[in-house]
């Protein structure tokens, strides 16, 4: 039987003031609607980067004045140099993969849902959750800051690689401060990430409301706390990765920096490093964080699918979670895939390819999961079903591609192809962003009391849906002919017969863009002149839906919740609340 | 809440001479000239064993229920284990030098 | 319950479910921040054992005296741990002063440490050990990696120490309690926990 505890726990007086309220906030809401502010305005940034990298692969001499005015000397005339495409490319990585994939669906919809879905006034350390919030902010404006300084940007990738990014200025503009900053921006983000993660996990597993067992709790909890337990043991590595970073940068050492560099003809005076140890750390973090990411989208579409399909999922709460659990601890293993054609052991090349052909069985049992529960249903086609299926749509397109790159067969010729950039794409960035949608359209009216509307919604999922397979497909599809990535010009023979297939992805990469900005329209208006949302507008069953729309500041007015049921039970029209008294059935 | 009266400090006194002793049989292992290889393990071991009976005694998990011995430790070993792949290749940047 | 995370104004209880570890949410949190504290530590030995493998002349400066300083500052860590426990039980039994007093002594011991390994660290420096340099001609990545990890160390250690400090100073003015000294013993004993390791792999593995 549960055992339960009566707890005198503290309530905050609700903050007065502007700064207090909207600012330096304690309340998990406003922390999760600041994260997704701020993953909103990277999305935009990190888009923005995307244009004009396509622009210049399509059109090499086309001018963008405003890049010649931030960048005099990476982009003279609005013409970028190759040097600026990889520093472009270097902070659109960076800025998604951290400031949007990561931040949006755990720390912006985590934060506000996660102590509302376990019946809890707040997490369990509000004042760390904040500083968690700031200090990622913090980092984000190191990392946008390389964009102003003289030499800009880093340009040695979101992954950074060593010795490139160890020697210092010498390896090319915005090596100097510019990658500096990004270690700084990174490590801020390392941390408040850790903290975060933390702040997640002791919240579920102390915070819950009477009658919420662990067997209970919401599809998108276990998500988020499955996740929070990934975060937490791969950003503890990347620290110790950056820190050596920044001390062969900064303090003369030679953690990753071999004898006998030669850059732009200057002998370096390391020796003894490893750029091989600087993969190996590094990737032990990437890894992982691509399930960090995607992790938390698993969640979201699990949760949201059973409102929409009005029945549970195949196999109830057990299936899907222990798949995401197996997923998360096969995550760690799997790294060395990255590293199959950087000089790593090529035993130790067999040792990961096997657990990386294995973690496709939890991630399939998952997808296998969402499309069977489908069978059946009465499906409402509204929004956020529709951005789910979209999403399994999308993460089964790049599950698909990562079949070729698990094998170090087929992953000699594909790895630093374009390929490898449509699937990862794919799996992370269209996966996560489309489930991220289907988070927003689904909680916006319980976060602002407002509904969004529903034609601008069908309309920008079906122009997204559409648009990113025309980019990335094609993309994928120039990876197998050959294209390699990280160029910022075609002109081998091989890749002149791709110059049409590059123009028709800047174009539909330019029409995804300007797609997006329906959605933003949608948000910003509905926040005003949406429909007034009720309580529980989608007729859902979790705790979220039990309070006003928006919840008050202690969200739920100090009741006293006591849970009886799990979180699907659904039966066509009828539903059952979590909250319901225990003898109610859904469909009786 | 739990209790740390499971033990007198007596006992705990005892504990950290114990803890001491094991440090002592570390610095005397060093200077018996085993090779590296061995006085490595030989540490490992040891400082295995130096950190199992802290988390158990110092740190209480003891007498904590057994799901946090459950947390912790698997977690932190599977890490910890699981860093063990990145070896291989400072073995070959040893054996694969150039300069011998 | 302590008030530290949030003022009181509505005070009633709510049943909420039991935590399955029955411990008190802070040290469940000082457990967690362990555990990633656990693999960041383990990254950087495993990149000092990977430096060390790779490396052909390591470099071995310390001289039994080292050694003797080394053991000389387990014992002072060691103690810290004890006395920190001692500090822990007489706040569970609400001995305010003893509490306090022990607290004092776990900061000055931490203190010591911290100057005996400076103390040694600029004996180091003396002889032309940097970060960069290696002044026997092995690996530069001795200093690299022995700086680095020691570095590290200390830094928690003294982080340790200010962070008594706040505990003990909110003890006295009623501000923390028991729950708080728990919670910053389980950070103390950590620290220790990691100089276990420490002290076997940069100290005596590089023994002359």
């Amino acid at each position: 039987m549960a055992q339960t505890s009566a707890h005198a726990v503290a309530h905050h007086a609700p903050p007065q003031g502007f700064i207090r309220k909207y600012v330096f906030s304690v309340d998990h809401k406003v922390i999760g609607i600041q994260y997704l502010t701020l993953s909103l305005v990277s999305a935009f940034v990190g888009m923005a980067l995307s244009w004009a990298m396509r622009l210049h692969l399509a059109y090499p001499d086309f001018h963008i004045p405003l890049l010649g005015w931030l960048a005099p000397n990476g982009a003279p005339n609005g013409v970028m140099t190759p040097e600026y495409y990889l520093s472009l490319m270097t902070m659109h990585g960076t800025i998604m993969a951290f400031f949007v994939l990561t931040a949006a669906p755990f720390a912006g919809f985590g934060n506000f849902m996660l102590p509302i879905q376990v019946g809890a006034a707040d997490m369990a350390f509000p004042r760390l959750n904040m500083s968690s919030f700031w200090v990622t902010f913090v980092g984000f404006l190191l990392a946008a800051s390389t964009f102003f300084i003289p030499d800009g940007p880093p340009l040695s990738g979101w992954t950074a690689y060593a010795p490139l990014s160890a020697v210092g200025p010498v390896a090319g503009p915005g090596q100097g401060w510019g990658q500096t900053l990004w270690v700084l921006s990174i490590a801020c983000f390392c941390i408040a990430s850790l903290l975060g993660a933390l702040n997640f996990i002791v919240t579920t597993l102390d915070l819950r409301t009477k009658g919420l067992t662990m067997s209970r709790l919401p599809l998108s909890t276990w998500g988020w706390f499955i996740d929070a337990w990934v975060s937490l043991l791969a950003f503890a590595v990347l620290l110790p990765c950056g820190l050596l970073l920044a001390l062969d940068r900064l303090g003369g050492t030679s953690f990753f920096i071999p004898a006998g560099l030669v850059f732009n003809d200057q002998l370096q005076p390391h020796s003894g490093g490893s750029p091989l140890l600087f993969q190996h750390l590094f990737w032990f973090f990437g890894h992982p964080e691509v399930y960090i990411i995607i992790l938390p989208a698993f969640g979201i579409v699990s949760h949201i699918l059973p409102t929409f399909i009005r029945k549970p999922l195949v196999g109830g709460w057990r299936v899907i979670t222990f798949s995401e659990i197996a997923v998360g601890m096969l995550s760690f293993v799997v790294w060395g895939h990255h590293m199959f054609v950087s000089g790593m052991s090529p035993y130790m090349a067999m040792v990961f390819s096997v657990p990386t052909l294995l973690i496709t069985i939890p991630s399939v049992i998952a997808v296998l999961i969402w499309v069977f529960s489908l069978y059946g249903a009465n499906i409402r086609f509204d929004t956020p079903l529709l951005y789910s299926l979209g999403f399994i749509s999308l993460f089964i397109s790049g599950g698909i591609g990562g079949f070729f790159l698990a094998q170090p067969s087929t992953d000699s010729y594909l790895h630093a192809t374009s390929f490898v950039v449509g699937h990862f794409h794919f799996t992370m960035g269209l996966s996560a962003i489309f489930a991220t949608f289907a988070g927003f359209y689904y909680w916006y009216p319980k976060m602002f009391g407002r509904m969004m509307n529903e034609t601008l919604g069908k309309l920008h999922f079906w122009l997204s849906f559409v648009l990113v397979y025309c980019v990335f497909m094609t993309l994928q599809l120039t990876g197998f002919a050959g294209a390699v990535r990280r160029y910022s010009a075609f002109v081998d023979d091989f890749m002149i017969p791709l110059i049409p297939a590059q123009k028709f992805m800047t174009v539909c990469a330019l029409l995804l863009g300007a797609t997006q900005f329906i959605f933003l329209f949608n948000a910003i208006w509905s926040r005003f002149k949406g429909t007034r949302a009720s309580d529980n507008p989608w007729g859902a069953t979790t705790l979220e839906w039990d309070t006003t729309s928006p919840p008050p500041f202690d969200n739920f007015g100090g009741r006293q919740l006591i849970v009886h049921h799990g979180p699907m039970e659904y039966d066509g029209e009828d539903s059952v609340m979590q909250t319901s008294p225990a003898a109610s059935v859904a469909g009786t | 809440m739990s209790s740390n009266h499971e033990l007198g400090m007596s006992s705990y006194v005892g504990i950290g001479v114990g803890l001491m002793l094991i440090v002592t049989v570390e610095v005397i292992l060093t200077y018996q000239h085993f090779a590296p290889r061995t006085l490595l393990f030989a540490l490992l071991c040891l400082a295995c064993l130096e950190a199992y009976i802290a988390i158990m005694y110092l740190m209480h998990v003891k007498y904590e229920r057994p799901i946090l011995y459950w947390t912790i430790f698997p977690a932190t070993l599977f890490v910890l284990v699981f860093l063990c792949y990145l070896l291989p290749d400072a073995f070959r940047m040893f054996n694969m030098r150039l300069l011998k | 319950m302590s008030q530290t995370e949030m003022t009181i104004t509505v005070g009633h209880d709510v049943i909420m479910e039991a935590s399955p570890y029955g411990i008190d949410k802070k040290k469940l949190g000082m457990w967690i921040f362990i555990v990633s504290d656990a693999c960041t530590f383990g990254a950087f030995l495993f990149a000092y054992g990977y430096m060390r493998i790779g490396a052909p002349v390591w470099g071995t400066p310390f001289g039994f005296s080292s050694i003797l300083n080394g053991l000389l500052m387990t014992a002072v860590l060691l103690s810290s741990s004890l006395t920190m426990l001692a500090a822990v039980r007489a706040s569970q039994e609400n001995q305010k002063e003893s509490a306090n007093k022990w607290l004092g002594i776990t900061m000055l011991l931490g203190s010591i440490f911290a100057v005996l390994h400076l103390r040694e660290w600029f004996h180091l420096f003396g002889e032309g050990w940097r970060l960069f340099s290696n002044p026997t001609g092995g690996a530069v990545q001795f200093g690299a990696t022995f700086f680095s990890v020691t570095g590290l160390h200390l830094t928690h250690v003294v982080t340790g120490v200010i962070a008594l400090a706040f505990v003990a100073r909110g003890y006295i003015q009623g501000r923390y309690d028991q729950s708080h000294i728990e919670t910053a013993g389980l950070y103390w004993h950590f620290v220790d926990l990691v100089w276990m390791f420490v002290f076997p792999f940069m100290y005596l593995m590089n023994a002359r």
